[in-house]
């Protein structure tokens, strides 16, 4: 993530939650925190506790972030970067605050009444992990009508034009499989997708565990009884070696479209 | 093939309770940065380091990153690192548990080293690599923090041991880990007890040559790797010390083992610039060493000879130093190794001593260096004579010795980069003190373990030394200083030698006791050309033993120059 990205990304997340940017440069940022956001950020429970007991006036704090080397030598702001940990909790809390969403398509008013069909979309990452690890993030959707799964489904919502209200004029289709099916289907469709995946990752591993479980073996082949680390670390190299996948949902939620075959 | 799904469902009922409820619901601009978030989070290859992207603010060395992909993708996460001194093990260690832990592999890290690096290990992990690590201080910490530093000593004790031995470490470091060479020592059980994934083994000694502590060491590290004792025994041990088929084994160890040496690193070491200063003795001071010398020809046991040696070592450093160990050998009163009345003798001696010319000596360097400069001696006597003598000259200096604390040596260091221009050691400092900022070092007097001057050096010839590297070593003329500085410098070519060169040749041939091969000549020869014989042995024994490079520290550098150019 480049530097001019953050910076980016930053604004973009404060803007949304509502902070009034007070002053900007091409790699500086000072943000009024709300209320909400000193809460997440800011890590002062002690402070929001007495305000509650005392109830006097909440004073959120400014926040100063610097993306780029002109940071003044005075400043109390923090340098942002990749591996900074405050990047990592305003991901996080990215994540936290937008995990679940209902959108409508913002369709122009042209005087008929239109019909909006239920979509629902998860963003998914898969997990592939033994000793290494790689993480694979899809996007699906899937029509609550007639069961239609769509792949790359959020790259598809970032052409249409969405609104959080439903439109004048527009009226919503009763979906005919309930969303908890429709994530019972994605699910299926998800696991045989990775059935059908190349996993010699996985055999390599297998390998590899095999490899040094066979080292350990030798280790101990004289010893009749065998001392209690010898399965400490029998145990250690499965949980290293054995192949695992994990799936887990991003964020997702209800998108009503104008045109089925749009989504 | 058969592997285990895990299908993470706890987001399902949140999201159909927030159906139920309708709401609420977040917008689409946050809905889409927690993607974007998770996108940029997310490891796109199995191989590779995705660590240094997070890390922008480090520069990490060619051979450092080379180190941390090897140990992940060829050696599966378990490694003896054996860089020479100064090569950077310690950012080699945080970069692979910062890759681990960024890839979700690690959480649970346990960093075992000596109790003097505690601080120091916490500080770099949590500054340099953002890894928020824990000195352990109470017992609790052991399982409630993710990370965290220790000393084995304390790991190992009760009631720790139990807490420690309880946990699942996804990753163990050990620190100095040649010190658990032998497996019968209780570190050896204890850390061959704990549960671990992964493991770093750091260690600046390398062990390829002593055939126990080879297979103790990968053995903790991955067992039967070297096969189980007996058919290790049968495979490479020729007798107690020797080996067979040693590069079949030497293949073995290098799969878990990394060792960069220095000219291989392809960097561009600052170049060392050694220069003998000869000193002559003022007549009082030659009087008095002269003295001393003729004690050896009195009829006494051994052990008043070494005495001797070690008045006439002093008597070159300070007056101060020899009056030091005469006073208390005379407050002693018995079981001296010289009657009373000679010690008083040499006592008047020393009070007729009216000036150190190594010091005077010194002075002017100093003075012409004008920058900052480092003063080993081996005498804290004559340590505490430097510093007044110095600052009697308008020079201001601070003391600095192997027994202080961590925060002091650390203040010390502080005051010495910001306020002083010479300080005066009386050692190295021990590992982790890093003084780069400093190119001048004088040797004012010298030890017999050539070791201990590679470590002297090894402070500021290091990583991040931005000039080149002066080393001044004074010698007094005709005295036992010439024959060591003969032996040390014009013989076996010490100071141009590649550093942890002569370590290797040390250890594969015993001498690692040189101090005893030393005193030893000094003490059972007659004449001055007896020691000069003997010390000539001593020399061509260890040059054509070991084979010390007879190329000297700048071709070494104008080698690898060229090879940059």
């Amino acid at each position: 993530m480049q530097q001019q990205e953050i910076h980016r990304f930053l604004e973009r997340f404060f803007v949304s939650n509502e902070c009034e940017i007070l002053e900007k440069t091409a790699d500086s940022l000072k943000v009024q925190l709300t209320i909400e956001l000193d809460k997440l950020l800011m890590n002062r429970p002690f402070y929001w506790h007495y305000l509650e007991k005392t109830g006097a006036e909440p004073n959120p704090m400014t926040l100063t972030l610097y993306t780029g080397q002109g940071q003044p030598a005075d400043s109390s702001g923090e340098f942002i970067h990749f591996g900074s940990p405050r990047l990592h909790q305003i991901f996080s809390s990215t994540k936290k605050l937008a995990s679940f969403i209902r959108m409508y398509e913002s369709v122009p008013h042209s005087g008929i009444n239109i019909a909006l069909n239920p979509w629902l979309c998860i963003n998914v990452k898969i997990s592939y992990q033994c000793d290494r690890k790689k993480d694979m993030i899809h996007s699906y959707g899937i029509h609550l009508i007639n069961g239609i799964i769509e792949e790359n489904f959020h790259e598809k919502l970032q052409t249409i034009r969405l609104s959080k209200r439903i439109p004048d004029y527009c009226y919503t289709l009763s979906p005919l499989i309930k969303p908890v099916s429709g994530l019972k289907r994605l699910e299926n469709m998800i696991i045989e997708k990775i059935h059908e995946d190349d996993h010699s990752w996985a055999e390599d591993a297998r390998m590899r565990w095999a490899e040094d479980e066979e080292l350990l073996n030798r280790f101990y082949e004289d010893i009749e009884e065998k001392p209690e680390y010898y399965y400490g670390e029998k145990e250690a190299l499965q949980t290293q070696y054995e192949p695992k996948i994990t799936v887990s949902i991003i964020n997702g939620g209800l998108f009503y479209l104008a045109n089925s075959q749009k989504g | 093939m058969n592997i285990d799904i895990n299908f993470q469902r706890d987001w399902h009922d949140q999201f159909l309770k927030r159906i139920d409820d309708d709401g609420p619901w977040a917008n689409w601009e946050l809905y889409n940065l927690a993607l974007e978030a998770e996108r940029h989070l997310s490891i796109p290859e199995f191989l590779g380091l995705q660590a240094p992207k997070h890390l922008p603010q480090l520069t990490f060395l060619p051979h450092q990153l080379e180190v941390a992909k090897t140990v992940i993708e060829k050696m599966n996460g378990k490694a003896i690192l054996a860089d020479e001194v100064g090569l950077g093990k310690t950012i080699e260690a945080g970069l692979i548990i910062k890759e681990y832990m960024i890839r979700g592999l690690a959480q649970k890290v346990l960093i075992l080293v000596p109790a003097s690096l505690v601080l120091q290990w916490t500080t770099e992990l949590n500054q340099k690599f953002f890894i928020p690590a824990v000195a352990q201080k109470k017992s609790y910490v052991w399982e409630q923090c993710d990370i965290v530093v220790s000393s084995i000593d304390t790991a190992k004790r009760q009631p720790h041991r139990d807490i420690v031995l309880n946990q699942d470490y996804d990753i163990i470091v050990i620190d100095e880990a040649h010190k658990l060479k032998n497996k019968a020592t209780k570190n050896y059980e204890f850390v061959q007890h704990l549960k671990k994934k992964f493991c770093l083994l750091l260690t600046a000694t390398p062990v390829q040559n002593k055939v126990d502590e080879i297979f103790n060491l990968v053995s903790l590290l991955k067992p039967g790797h070297l096969g189980n004792q007996e058919n290790f025994d049968k495979d490479f041990r020729n007798d107690k010390y020797s080996l067979k088929n040693e590069e079949k084994l030497k293949d073995l160890v290098n799969k878990v083992m990394i060792r960069n040496r220095r000219e291989e690193t392809g960097l561009n070491w600052p170049k060392r610039y050694v220069q003998s200063i000869p000193i002559t003795l003022s007549e009082s001071e030659r009087l008095l060493y002269d003295k001393i010398t003729e004690l050896k020809k009195l009829p006494y046991l051994n052990r008043s000879k070494f005495s001797v040696i070690t008045l006439q070592r002093e008597v070159c450093s300070s007056r101060e130093a020899a009056f030091l160990t005469i006073k208390n050998m005379l407050e002693k009163s018995e079981g001296n190794a010289f009657p009373d009345q000679i010690l008083v003798s040499i006592m008047k001696l020393i009070e007729n001593v009216t000036q150190n010319s190594k010091a005077q000596k010194a002075l002017e360097l100093i003075q012409s260096i004008d920058d900052k400069v480092i003063i080993f001696t081996e005498y804290r006597a004559t340590q505490l004579f430097l510093q007044w003598f110095l600052q009697q000259h308008g020079i201001s200096s601070v003391p600095f010795r192997g027994g202080f604390k961590r925060s002091k040596k650390d203040y010390m260091t502080h005051l010495f980069k910001n306020h002083a221009q010479v300080l005066i050691a009386t050692e190295a400092g021990g590992e982790g003190i890093n003084l780069q900022f400093c190119q001048h070092i004088i040797n004012y007097d010298l030890p017999w373990n050539p070791m201990r001057i590679e470590q002297r050096i090894g402070r500021i010839h290091r990583i991040g030394q931005q000039g080149d590297v002066h080393i001044y070593n004074f010698a007094t003329k005709d005295t036992i200083e010439e024959h060591i500085l003969n032996l040390l410098y014009n013989k076996i070519n010490l100071f141009e030698s590649v550093i942890g060169e002569l370590d290797e040749i040390l250890t594969k041939f015993e001498l690692r006791n040189i101090e005893n091969y030393i005193s030893d000549i000094l003490i059972n020869s007659e004449s001055e050309g007896e020691i000069r014989v003997k010390m000539d042995n001593l020399a061509s024994l260890i040059n054509y033993e070991g084979g010390i490079k007879q190329k000297g520290w700048e071709e070494h550098a104008a080698a690898r120059d060229s090879s940059f150019s």
